[in-house]
């Protein structure tokens, strides 16, 4: 486990040697650094000219194909990167999550079509869905995060199918109880159909090194660009006040309320900026494929994005991102499969939980404690894991203290 | 008056069917602290195999067996297989991280959730799948002065009533029950008081899934059709009633299971069917809100 001393023994070996001896958090603390990610920028910025020199210099043609793709995984990845911010930093069960992207490219399409004859420039739709998005945010979030993490979960839940049943039903004026609402030709999302010719975002084809620029890849690389900024503010965000009241939030919140944290206002912060996030990653999307569907909304889509930050690891950023190709590129290029792709999410986000709760880079455990001998355990750690509670750092101590064994960081949190 | 009645039978119908379903959530939830996602899709497999028992003797005309005997062997294969699928679950997705983070047999949950609905999407059948009730059960209906309702209505009620009272007599008269309530009260007490906790919660998740079960046999009878979602929100409704009535407690599951499908059918009568799912889920949010332990739970203590 990463908890074990290996940095010492790995101190005089080489540097691969020492980078793979670093366990999970170690490897998440590598690949954060500044040397690896600014060239994996580079480099995911630049696939698509390579893609579009090797389909002008051979007879493959499927440049743009690909580009919408590797459009579609960046998208995947800043979603999993907010959930991480929601889930893996500050411990909350969103499951209404993508409900918010799915608010976020209505808001979008709905200022950027003709369905009700708007058309903002970029930045007042911008405006817009960030001011939507964060209203949704903090009408569900200043309630539900007074709950316990269960209730928190399934309120959400319940937000989420609210929103699915408002879109799929206000392509009609709303009637209760025998009296309308609303002119009779009111039409706000256009039921199932969802909200079609959304303008793209009102940016130059071309630029004058590059020349024009395709549809495809403008998006890609808006993707690619937020997907960078999100990390370098998450990374940056991790190490402020902010960012240890979250991780001390996840780890035990009662030991943090002791602290003096205000539990409240920073699961509202997580909650809202990983809401606005999502909402902006939908804005992008609705401007990308010149639509927004009620199918933004759907559970499944939770799920999904569920499924690539467990698997590349709550808490860890370069996860998120591992998680989000490992789950976007596989379904194109087995095309046979994707009648079982949501059967194979399912069976590997339950292998994952129970055989590597951490996931592949995870710094969040949420694999069992391992049991002490002696009475303190039964006294302190099995008692309180009995009902739930983490164990408290007194207590971590305490047994230290009595059975002279050192915890894992694992078994403290 | 006579619309007013015939929807608050609807609703009492639809009611004890989500008093059914909430059951499970509520034995579970009493037990391990655990929301089973997954219980709302174990009705949804209990009916599945309800309406293949019932398409092998009714559309392969097998022999002449006369409708009841079907419904019953529909109820045995039903109650059997949820039960055993229940326990299987939880001896795959929750037993091994019975001590981990609260968050990680969550995602476990949902992760079995989507997986049986989609095994039953691919495997089974992407459609609906038609229950040919008519051939196995009276369609009649029973008239009492203006309120009129089908017999399999009926049935559903009578049924799950019959169940509720005697899973309460189960739980509240019987040693095993009482070895149930002192494991829910404390797992780590209840294992000195040498109480086989594996053995209680295996116990446990059958009777919550064969109910589930039960639940999707009388679904099929009185409704006609399924599919492979139908567990999905029907499972969210039936939580929202174990939700009102108090999670944890039997009998608050019951009497907020008929709430919610009063609840339902009132307000898809009387206001609009529009937004009938709607008002169910608002009422979820509001009773979390205002009375967060429900109708009859303990308050709840503030645990992260």
């Amino acid at each position: 486990m990463s908890g074990q001393p290996t940095a010492f023994e790995g101190e005089t070996g080489h540097a691969l040697k020492r980078f793979w001896e670093s366990g999970p958090s170690g490897w998440n603390r590598t690949l954060t650094r500044p040397v690896v990610l600014v060239p994996f920028f580079v480099v995911a910025a630049l696939v698509p000219l390579i893609l579009q020199y090797v389909e002008d210099n051979s007879s493959w043609i499927g440049a743009q194909y690909w580009t919408l793709i590797l459009a579609t995984c960046a998208m995947y990845a800043c979603l999993a990167v907010a959930l991480n911010l929601v889930v893996g930093y500050a411990g909350l069960l969103n499951l209404g999550f993508i409900a918010f992207f799915g608010i976020g490219s209505y808001a979008y399409a709905l200022v950027a079509s003709d369905q009700i004859h708007q058309h903002f420039p970029l930045w007042a739709a911008l405006l817009v869905v960030i001011v939507v998005t964060l209203a949704f945010a903090l009408l569900v979030g200043v309630p539900a995060l007074r709950l316990r993490g269960d209730y928190l979960a399934i309120v959400t839940l319940a937000f989420g199918l609210i929103m699915t049943n408002l879109i799929l039903d206000l392509d009609r004026p709303p009637v209760l109880a025998g009296h309308q609402f609303g002119p009779d030709g009111l039409n706000i999302t256009n039921g199932t159909n969802g909200l079609h010719n959304v303008a793209p975002f009102s940016l130059p084809t071309s630029l004058p090194v590059l020349g024009a620029i395709p549809h495809y890849r403008m998006y890609y690389w808006i993707f690619v660009g937020f997907l960078a900024l999100s990390i370098f503010c998450m990374l940056r965000w991790r190490h402020t006040r902010t960012g240890r009241a979250w991780v001390a939030i996840r780890d035990d919140e009662l030991a943090a309320r002791a602290m003096g944290v205000n539990v409240f206002k920073y699961r509202l912060l997580a909650f809202c900026t990983s809401a606005v996030m999502a909402g902006i990653v939908g804005m992008i999307d609705a401007a990308l494929v010149f639509n927004a569907y009620p199918e933004n909304f759907a559970v499944q889509q939770t799920v999904q994005v569920f499924v690539m930050a467990i698997l590349g690891g709550l808490g860890s950023l370069p996860g998120a991102i591992l998680g989000a190709i490992a789950f976007t590129i596989p379904p194109y290029v087995l095309q046979q499969f994707v009648f079982y792709k949501y059967l194979i999410i399912s069976v590997v986000l339950v292998v994952v939980m129970v055989l590597r709760p951490e996931g592949l880079l995870g710094t969040v455990s949420l694999r069992p404690r391992k049991v002490l001998g002696g009475t303190v355990e039964l006294l302190t750690a099995e008692s309180e894991e009995a009902e739930g509670h983490p164990v408290d750092k007194a207590d971590a101590a305490e047994i230290e203290a009595v059975t002279g064994e050192i915890l894992t960081p694992e078994q403290k949190l | 008056m006579d619309y007013f009645l015939n929807q608050l039978i609807n609703g009492l119908e639809l009611g004890s069917l989500y008093a059914l379903v909430a059951l499970g959530y509520t034995l579970i939830y009493g037990i391990l602290e655990l929301l089973n996602f997954a219980h709302g899709d174990v009705f949804m497999v209990g009916a599945f195999l309800a309406a293949g028992v019932a398409a092998l003797f009714v559309h392969n005309e097998i022999a002449a067996i006369p409708g009841g005997l079907v419904v019953v062997l529909m109820l045995l294969v039903a109650i059997g297989g949820a039960g055993v699928l229940g326990v299987g679950i939880e001896r795959v997705a929750y037993r091994p991280l019975r001590n981990a983070n609260r968050l990680a047999p969550l995602i476990t949950a949902i992760g079995v959730s989507l997986f049986l609905e989609n095994a039953v999407f691919v495997w089974v059948s992407p459609a609906s799948v038609l229950v040919p009730t008519h051939a196995l059960v009276s369609q009649g209906v029973l008239r009492a002065g203006v309120v009129e309702t089908p017999l399999t209505g009926l049935m559903l009620f009578g049924g799950s009533l019959g169940l509720m009272i005697a899973l309460d007599l189960f739980v509240f008269r019987t040693r095993f029950g009482s070895a149930m309530r002192a494991t829910a009260q404390d797992r780590e007490a209840a294992t000195f008081m040498g109480i086989d906790v594996d053995r209680v919660i295996m116990v446990t998740f059958f009777l919550a899934s064969a109910l589930a079960g039960f639940g999707g046999v009388l679904y099929g009878l009185r409704y006609a059709s399924v599919d492979f979602f139908m567990g999905y929100g029907l499972g969210i409704k039936a939580f929202t009633a174990a939700v009102i009535g108090g999670i944890g407690n039997i009998r608050g599951a019951m009497v907020g299971g008929l709430l919610l499908g009063v609840l339902e059918s009132l307000s898809g009568g009387f206001i609009s069917t529009q937004f009938q799912d709607t008002f169910v889920f608002l009422a979820l949010i509001v009773v979390l809100l205002v009375r967060p332990q429900g109708l009859f739970g303990q308050p709840v203590t503030d645990r992260a």
